[in-house]
């Protein structure tokens, strides 16, 4: 079979970064044949997720930027004559009201842990038979049987990656572990703090701080407190960065000593040429993401998604977007890879072997009054 | 009087059949106005309609993720009633004032010394170099500060090799002085076209001529030269102030914590999915460029320079 051809060659070859983006284009040839070769031999209903379309389909996704590549998208519309058209979103609350404005104009989403039963409930998105997918059987069982995404005998959405959001910290310039999200109110580390522009996240990560119960639901007392502690925090953030490459950018030229940002920055600020910096985990605990891909209800071409996503989750392509973007994901199969390469120690490193720890973290979720969230943050970050 | 383009001698010949005659009236009248169609259908329905939508959204709320469509003045009033909101507001006008005069005390030498001194044809390829960062990505020009202004950017290099300073100096980035510095080099080629085309068509000899009549440079300057390209000088501003006042990418990217502007806080309303808050806001930064629109608007007629 081709597909075990692919991975004896990726098993085989000492794997550079360079090479398995080469590899990446190469295997997609060996996607539908994987699909074919998968364990599963289920039905998926309806629509089949191996094979080829007769007609050229585009699938309109509207997703983050770290779940896909330009060159596995060409690879894929190759062997499944389906073009993934990603469109890119900033935040949980933007997409979903979008997905709710847009009707049938995007056809996949990809949905955020505790977003993903808010798509699923709103009936905007549909839940299907994840087994129907043979690439799921190369998913860690834990991922197959989040109890916040079963719909009956059904799944809400196909697991694709997960990370904590906790402080890394620069240990030249940082010299007690930030063990603590009051750490960072410390006025020595003065505009050297750096984050992303998330409203809704910073609140929760403030609600954390200051002991509310629910961070992404919470009270108008604790959305006070959590507004405190934004005020304080505020003197020392450098920069409220729109992308997670502006806190590396910082963390790397020494602008920043402290990112709030997920796993695998020490990875991407070593990438960048910056210095060594450290993963601190608070013991207020973090919050965190689980990603994953949803089919969204209104869309024209539900017939495809099944196939798109058994040829998009093989996992070379997983193995790779790992080793691109440095934080866990959901398939074991390609964690068996990168061990196998010599990339378990940072595999390792970066949890991707305990995907039970996805579940400890407070999962991104809506807000209860999404209005006060982004009100507070906008009151302490204006001018 | 007909309107230019009118078929007065086809009418008449036409005289006796007056459905005839009415039908090339009104094909007449289509022709004069068909050349307005394009633009009409474009900001028609890709401007105005949108923008009557967004009125209607500023008066609506949002509701645990739904759009609900009672009316209310509710978003306008939070606005005002918010300290940060107006004093946003305020700085993000200081930051557009401050950039647009220095955009302008740089331009208008440049261009003054281009449209006087600088022959023809070596005008044409100082033009082209003017216009040449407009062939990258507007990205691309930010981003491309955050090397030059950064720690380990071009000007720390600099102030290290000359020995000014012996450690990267953090003052340059991440402040509002940067995004008004970015802010001049990115409006510049705006201010400096549209003054040389002000400045090119001045007839100099009036210049000299108030000279000889005993008038010093700067008064002659002052009397006969900034009267007639005041015009030019205002559409140099509105060129550059008015799509200030809606920056976004500029102070995210140079501006950090403390170099914000309200389009940044607006992106945040969308972000978290607050579109009724956010279209108010919009509708208000809007409703201040018309303001100014309005003002300026005196500053563009040339006719009564000199009271005629």
């Amino acid at each position: 079979m081709y597909v075990t051809s692919l991975d004896e060659r990726f098993f085989a070859e000492q794997m550079t970064r360079g090479r398995m983006l080469r590899l990446g284009a190469v295997s997609a040839l060996g996607v539908v044949a994987a699909g074919c070769g998968g364990s599963s031999s289920k039905s998926s209903g309806s629509a089949s997720a191996t094979g080829r379309s007769s007609d050229p389909v585009t699938l309109n996704w509207l997703t983050w930027s770290d779940h896909y590549a330009n060159d596995q998208l060409a690879a894929v519309k190759k062997s499944t004559n389906e073009q993934g058209r990603p469109q890119l979103f900033s935040d949980n609350a933007d997409a979903y009201l979008k997905i709710k404005q847009t009707g049938d104009q995007f056809d996949i989403v990809s949905g955020d842990a505790l977003w993903v039963p808010k798509y699923n409930h709103d009936k905007l998105t549909n839940s299907f038979d994840l087994s129907s997918l043979p690439v799921s059987a190369q998913l860690y069982s834990i991922a197959r049987d989040f109890p916040f995404w079963k719909d009956g005998s059904n799944y809400m959405g196909y697991p694709f990656s997960w990370s904590t959001v906790q402080i890394y910290y620069n240990p030249k310039f940082v010299h007690t572990v930030p063990d603590s999200w009051h750490a960072v109110l410390d006025p020595k580390y003065r505009g050297k703090v750096s984050l992303e522009n998330i409203p809704t996240d910073m609140m929760a990560i403030a609600g954390k701080a200051t002991g509310a119960k629910e961070p992404y639901s919470m009270t108008t007392a604790e959305i006070a407190d959590a507004k405190g502690w934004l005020k304080q925090f505020k003197p020392n953030v450098l920069k409220l960065a729109s992308q997670n490459n502006e806190v590396v950018r910082a963390l790397a030229d020494g602008s920043a000593w402290i990112g709030i940002t997920n796993l695998g920055t020490d990875d991407r600020v070593k990438d960048a040429g910056g210095p060594v910096v450290k993963p601190a985990y608070p013991r207020e605990g973090t919050i965190g993401f689980i990603d994953s891909e949803q089919m969204v209800k209104a869309s024209k071409n539900q017939d495809a998604f099944p196939r798109f996503i058994n040829a998009m989750q093989q996992a070379p392509y997983i193995a790779q977007n790992f080793l691109t973007n440095g934080r866990p994901l959901f398939n074991e199969k390609s964690y068996k890879m990168l061990v196998a390469q010599g990339h378990g120690d940072r595999a390792q490193r970066l949890l991707y072997n305990q995907p039970e720890k996805a579940l400890k973290m407070t999962l991104k979720g809506p807000s209860g009054n999404e209005q006060a969230y982004t009100d507070a943050f906008n009151e302490v970050f204006g001018a | 009087m007909r309107p230019p383009g009118s078929v007065g001698a086809a009418t008449t010949a036409d005289a006796p059949l007056p459905s005839r005659r009415a039908s090339g009236r009104w094909s007449s009248r289509l022709g004069q106005y068909a050349g307005f169609g394009p633009a009409l259908v474009l900001f028609g329905l890709f401007f105005l309609v949108p923008l009557g939508l967004i009125v209607c959204y500023s008066f609506w709320q949002v509701i645990d993720y739904n759009v609900v469509h009672d009316w209310t003045i509710g978003n306008y009033r939070y606005f005002f009633s918010v300290p940060t909101y107006v004093s946003t507001l305020w700085a993000t006008v200081w930051v557009a004032v401050l950039a647009t005069a220095l955009t302008l005390l740089i331009a208008f030498p440049f261009a003054y010394w281009l449209a006087r001194y600088v022959p023809k044809r070596l005008q044409k390829i100082l033009l082209v170099l003017v216009i040449l960062p407009f062939w990258t990505s507007y990205l691309l020009r930010v981003y491309s500060w955050l090397t030059i202004l950064g720690p380990k950017g071009a000007v720390n290099r600099f102030l290290e090799w000359t020995g000014a300073t012996s450690k990267p100096v953090s003052f340059f980035l991440y402040d509002r002085p940067a995004v008004v510095l970015v802010l001049v080099y990115l409006y510049f080629p705006f201010a400096a076209l549209t003054l040389y085309a002000s400045l090119e068509r001045f007839d100099w000899n009036q210049f000299r001529a108030a000279m000889d009549l005993g008038a010093t440079p700067a008064r002659a300057m002052w009397k006969i030269l900034l009267p007639q390209v005041r015009p030019g000088m205002t559409t140099a501003v509105i060129f550059v102030f008015i799509p200030i006042l809606g920056e976004y990418l500029t102070p995210q990217l140079v501006g950090g914590a403390r170099g914000v502007m309200i389009g940044n806080l607006i992106v945040n309303f969308f972000q978290g999915a607050q579109y009724t808050r956010g279209a108010a806001a919009a509708l208000l930064i809007a409703a201040l460029i018309v303001l100014l629109l309005v003002i300026f608007r005196r500053s563009l007629e040339v006719e009564d320079v000199y009271g005629a």
